[in-house]
């Protein structure tokens, strides 16, 4: 067998437009759990027993079962009671449920590792609240979460190649209509895992340098 | 329509592939991944070449989605005239995952320990394999269980995208059945309570050995 891949390398605008949107899915799907696992870390930690039950059994719920099959569920069973979604949505609203769990999961390990002794010293200095979340909460609660949110972000990045499934034009799903279209599917996944390898290598890199200068978080590139 | 005795048969099957593919590639993992954290953590100035060979590996496994790695594996396979059945190329391509990432879970574990147990291991005339079995291994178990319970979780639900190059798993079968005009709400409900069956007692085994294994500074 030979290799060839220049008719894959030929399609490179095809090939990095399918990266490009991953990137941003997963920045999306991201942002979105974000906000869904800052919401259900606070409840956890303010709410009265019932809802905290909720959001464990969501959380429990969301981390011991596979993305592919929730998915599977949004897109083919929602439907059945009349919700039906694009492959796109019905992709992004999957991986941000299942974000959200996680990060609520990063989020609140981050709040538990803060010390009320801490932010009563704060107080006692004279610290206002705003002083206090900028210079004493966030300096500790990040270092304690940053690098596996960075993680998690990482996780998702490569994740959103479960899109390719339900026929999302992403990295992944552009390499199987490339290698379908040249019958060159071995070169064009070599080359699509290069693509990865590269995504997720600048991601690390971005994350660890924002780390160093903002939060000044020291953790080992590779 | 009912579910009749023929799909429980195939949800069954499809239930025991997966626990198949978990258990073998997980059990694999682990000791091939033992092997490559072994390598990694030498000191010796002849392993070099093989330490970086290992760290590409490493490298590379872990950043290349898993879907990506397996129909790779798949199209390589197919076109090498292996004549490999998929669930061949599926287990394959998890023993290399799951070694990839099992092996820097045991490298952290062994390199937790501090490196004046190896001195005083050596210098009480333990040899390079014993000092490994006795010494550094029972402490660094401590550390590398938690994280490596947590991987087999995840590394179980992984096993989904398996019916993507056709293997007959849980996944799959829910498929099938889902084709066969059962509700698919229904179909992939019971998928999703299968498979958290599975992995929510290893959740909560991994939560019970984190407590138990607490780590006690022992530097």
């Amino acid at each position: 067998m030979t290799l060839q891949f220049r008719p894959i390398l030929e399609q490179w605008p095809y090939l990095l437009g399918g990266a490009w949107l991953s990137l941003e899915m997963a920045v999306l799907a991201f942002v979105c759990g974000m906000s869904i696992g800052l919401v259900c870390a606070a409840l956890l930690q303010f709410a009265p027993p019932y809802p905290r039950r909720l959001i464990t059994a969501y959380v429990t719920f969301a981390t011991n079962t596979p993305q592919l099959v929730q998915i599977y569920f949004l897109f083919f069973g929602l439907p059945e009671v009349g919700v039906i979604l694009p492959p796109l949505a019905a992709v992004l609203v999957g991986m941000t449920f299942n974000a959200g769990a996680y990060l609520c999961e990063i989020l609140r390990a981050g709040f538990l590792s803060l010390r009320p002794a801490e932010l009563e010293a704060a107080e006692v200095l004279g610290f206002s609240r705003l002083q206090l979340i900028r210079l004493v909460m966030m300096p500790h609660v990040m270092k304690v979460m940053f690098p596996s949110l960075s993680n998690q972000f990482i996780m998702m990045t490569l994740g959103t190649s479960m899109a390719s499934v339900f026929g999302v034009e992403e990295l992944t799903g552009r390499t199987l209509s490339l290698g379908a279209d040249t019958y060159l599917s071995v070169e064009a996944f070599t080359v699509a895992a290069v693509l990865y390898l590269v995504i997720s290598l600048v991601a690390t890199f971005t994350l660890v340098l924002y780390g160093r200068l903002v939060h000044r978080i020291k953790t080992r590139m590779l | 329509m009912s579910i009749s005795i023929y799909d429980a048969r195939l949800l069954l099957t499809g239930l025991l592939t997966t626990l198949a593919l978990a258990v073998v590639g997980c059990g694999a993992g682990f000791l091939c991944g033992f092997a490559v954290a072994i390598c990694r953590t030498t000191r010796a100035h002849g392993m070099a070449p093989l330490r970086a060979a290992l760290y590409g590996y490493c490298l590379l496994f872990r950043r290349v989605p898993f879907l990506v790695t397996l129909f790779l594996v798949f199209f390589v396979s197919q076109s090498v005239n292996a004549d490999l059945p998929t669930f061949a190329v599926a287990l394959l391509t998890l023993c290399l995952i799951a070694t990839a990432y099992l092996s820097e879970i045991i490298r952290g574990g062994l390199e937790s320990v501090h490196s004046g147990q190896w001195q005083a291991a050596r210098a009480l005339n333990f040899s390079y394999w014993q000092a490994l079995r006795y010494v550094i291994v029972p402490q660094a178990w401590r550390v590398i269980v938690p994280p490596a319970v947590g991987f087999f979780v995840m590394f179980i639900k992984d096993t989904a995208l398996a019916s993507q190059i056709g293997v007959m798993e849980l996944t799959s079968a829910g498929k099938v059945l889902g084709n066969k005009g059962l509700p698919s709400m229904l179909v992939y409900g019971m998928i999703l309570l299968l498979y958290f069956v599975i992995s929510y007692p290893l959740t909560r085994l991994g939560k019970h050995a984190e407590r138990k294994l607490a780590v006690t500074r022992n530097r």
